[in-house]
């Protein structure tokens, strides 16, 4: 069985006009295995979303290869690339973007209802399975706008994996929740992932997804920086150690972000999940200190 | 097997579409409401005018052949009074021809109004026109000063029975006097139009006339409908110079009338149709906009185009539908607020309400195309609004 996503020297240009070009990705090479847990982490603008938007074909790639399930994508046409997102792939986003007019069942069988393989019976059926297996078997006939974002989302996650895609993409899933449910999503993510098997390719600033995750990418400026693994880099390489700098860098700036977000919402919080998350943040402070520390003397 | 899993694709998505247009449209009610009233007017307007243009055309043909009981009309091509009455007696040898009634009509001022007066054997006048009497009598052979009108025209000059009135052949002219013996009911829709409701006898009319042994016109009545063409091609080989009319041709210059004018009605209510048409757009326009995010999702989930056009699609054709089925009902009714109105403005024409099933279909189809075409580039927008870039929009 080939692997499910394989990317070949991805190279994705915007053209802003005006002769204002913008690169977004500047080759990508990367495979995902079956059933692998990523994480994608960096700083806005690095180009996470659009390898995200490149990999679930909602968007084509200026130079290389995108190989889902062993099919390039990359120089496919609109209709087939529907076609391919609505059997391959499931996606899950920040905003969680249900339709309002519907009920959080009719909205877990939209997909299916596109796909049209299923009698209506089965497809209902299969909606209420999911529901269920999200935890939200009490809300079937609810409107969006009768839930919490947690439900909304976990609703979102139903409905990505109703035509049993074999990828599940999510763009910040827990960017719009507050942390604690955060959380619950992100477990509910990773049991999903554990029992039945998808591969999951998560964009996130989350420090509680990065953390569960096998994998984490790092990007940076268009490129995946810790892949292929750090040990291959050639530690002598400067614009290497630069990027790794400007990466860390980064990542100090959103820590710092998020411990003051955290003792914002203080109040809000339960005791333990406050002070877990703090020792938690407060670790990796330590850590990325010293990382920075150790790249400006290895610099000198 | 692919046919029948494209067929149940489709019929899923229809009804899938549907069902969001319905919730669309009952989330938006007021603004729904008021693209809904937009149609209304249109298809009412249309639906009204149709029905009132096919009342009248029923109307005009009714009279026509109520009162042309003549198959074929000749006439001088000069329409004065000069066809020698014995003209009449080679007309009668014609085959075909089952009668021949020689008429002058021509133009009498009564009080210095002018009317068309038909001067008619009495005896023979029922076989061409449907005359009714309201009061006193008819004509009667040989009576050289008595005259027949009907009820408008004498409530117009303001005599009854036994009054007497001035004829005259021109405005201020001297005149002869003529006794009124009857009052007839008016003759409705097309002998209005021809201001035909003043008769007298046709020895009367020469002698005024002063056209002894001259008539304008001799009406001729068909033994068979089916031989007009014969009998007209033989007439106009006796009298070339004449002009001979048949009732077929009569008819058809009445419903080219009746065309034109039901096109200019149409014309009319098809403007108010067109409004209604912009409203839809601007809705479904305005719903595309509200919802480019879930334009976005939809195709995210694997929507293709067609799914996320007849979703927009739908929503027009459902505002259509109903302002289509109200447009035909407040249509009907209008048909009566238009009689009521024509009776109150005192004008002599009664409209018959027709119920048309035809023009009822037509009511729903206009209203049907015109959602689909009012609909179809909003819904085409959506359908190509590019996943990537509508996700990203906040």
């Amino acid at each position: 069985m080939s692997d499910p996503v394989e990317l070949r020297d991805v190279v994705k240009t915007y053209d802003l006009g005006g002769g204002i070009r913008v690169d977004a990705l500047r080759g990508i090479d990367l495979t995902i295995k079956r059933g692998e847990f990523i994480s994608i982490m960096g700083p806005s603008g690095c180009g996470k979303t659009t390898l995200l938007n490149i990999i679930g074909g909602l968007d084509s790639p200026t130079d290389g290869q995108v190989i889902i399930d062993g099919i390039n994508i990359a120089r496919m046409g609109e209709g087939e690339l529907a076609r391919i997102r609505r059997e391959k792939i499931g996606f899950v986003f920040q905003f969680f973007n249900l339709v309002p007019l519907l009920t959080a069942l009719e909205n877990v069988q939209i997909p299916m209802i596109f796909t049209g393989r299923l009698p209506n019976a089965e497809i209902k059926k299969r909606a209420i399975e999911l529901l269920h297996l999200v935890g939200l078997e009490h809300r079937l006939h609810h409107r969006p706008a009768q839930m919490s974002g947690g439900e909304q989302q976990r609703v979102a996650i139903a409905r990505a994996l109703a035509n049993e895609p074999s990828i599940i993409l999510a763009d910040e899933p827990t960017g719009n929740v507050d942390q604690e449910t955060g959380w619950k999503i992100v477990r509910l993510i990773k049991g999903l992932n554990e029992t039945l098997g998808q591969t999951c390719i998560i964009v996130t600033h989350d420090p509680a997804i990065a953390q569960v995750s096998e994998r984490i990418l790092y990007m940076i400026d268009g490129r995946i920086i810790s892949e292929p693994p750090r040990l291959t880099i050639n530690p002598s390489s400067n614009i290497l150690a630069d990027e790794r700098r400007q990466m860390l860098l980064a990542e100090l700036r959103w820590l710092e972000a998020s411990i003051k977000s955290l003792e914002r919402r203080k109040t809000k919080l339960s005791q333990e999940s406050y002070a877990e998350a703090k020792i938690g943040y407060e670790k990796q402070l330590e850590r990325l200190k010293k990382a920075i520390q150790e790249s400006y003397e290895k610099r000198r | 097997m692919s046919n029948i899993l494209t067929v149940r694709k489709m019929f899923r998505t229809v009804r899938f579409a549907f069902t969001m247009a319905r919730r669309s449209i009952t989330r938006r009610k007021f603004r729904s409401a008021l693209t809904i009233l937009g149609i209304i007017i249109g298809i009412s307007a249309v639906v009204s005018l149709m029905t009132l243009g096919y009342g009248m055309r029923y109307q005009v043909e009714t009279t026509l052949n109520e009162m042309l009981g003549a198959g074929i009309v000749i006439s001088s091509s000069s329409y004065g009074i000069d066809i020698p009455e014995y003209v009449q007696y080679f007309v009668s040898q014609v085959p075909g021809v089952n009668n021949s009634i020689p008429i002058v009509t021509s133009l009498v001022y009564i009080s210095n109004q002018p009317y068309t007066v038909v001067g008619i054997d009495p005896v023979q006048a029922s076989e061409v026109y449907q005359v009714t009497l309201e009061d006193g009598r008819g004509l009667v052979l040989g009576e050289n000063d008595a005259v027949v009108l009907d009820s408008t025209i004498a409530s117009d000059l303001g005599v009854k029975v036994n009054d007497v009135v001035t004829f005259s052949t021109q405005t201020g002219g001297v005149g002869k006097i003529f006794k009124v013996v009857g009052i007839m009911r008016p003759f409705i829709g097309f002998g209005q139009f021809m201001n035909i409701g003043v008769f007298i006898t046709l020895d009367a009319a020469q002698d005024f006339f002063d056209k002894e042994g001259y008539v304008s016109s001799i009406l001729i009545r068909l033994t068979d409908s089916s031989q007009g063409e014969q009998v007209e091609a033989t007439l106009k080989q006796m009298f070339p110079s004449a002009s001979i009319i048949t009732q077929e041709e009569i008819m058809s210059n009445i419903n080219q009338i009746m065309n034109t004018m039901n096109g200019v009605l149409l014309g009319l209510a098809s403007i108010s149709l067109m409004v209604g048409a912009l409203g839809i757009m601007n809705t479904v326009m305005m719903s595309v906009h509200e919802r480019r995010r879930e334009i976005g999702m939809l195709k995210a989930v694997g929507g293709e185009r067609w799914h996320v056009l007849f979703i927009f699609l739908s929503e027009a054709l459902l505002i259509s539908l109903i302002g289509g089925i109200f447009g035909c009902i407040f249509g009907l009714s209008g048909v009566y607020i238009i009689q009521w109105f024509v009776k109150i403005l005192g004008l002599n024409i009664t409209v018959p309400l027709l119920i048309s099933p035809q023009i009822l279909g037509l009511g729903m189809i206009a209203a049907l195309a015109v959602g689909t075409i009012a609909g179809f580039y909003p819904s085409w927008k959506a359908a190509n609004v590019r996943p990537m870039e509508a996700l990203r929009y906040e």
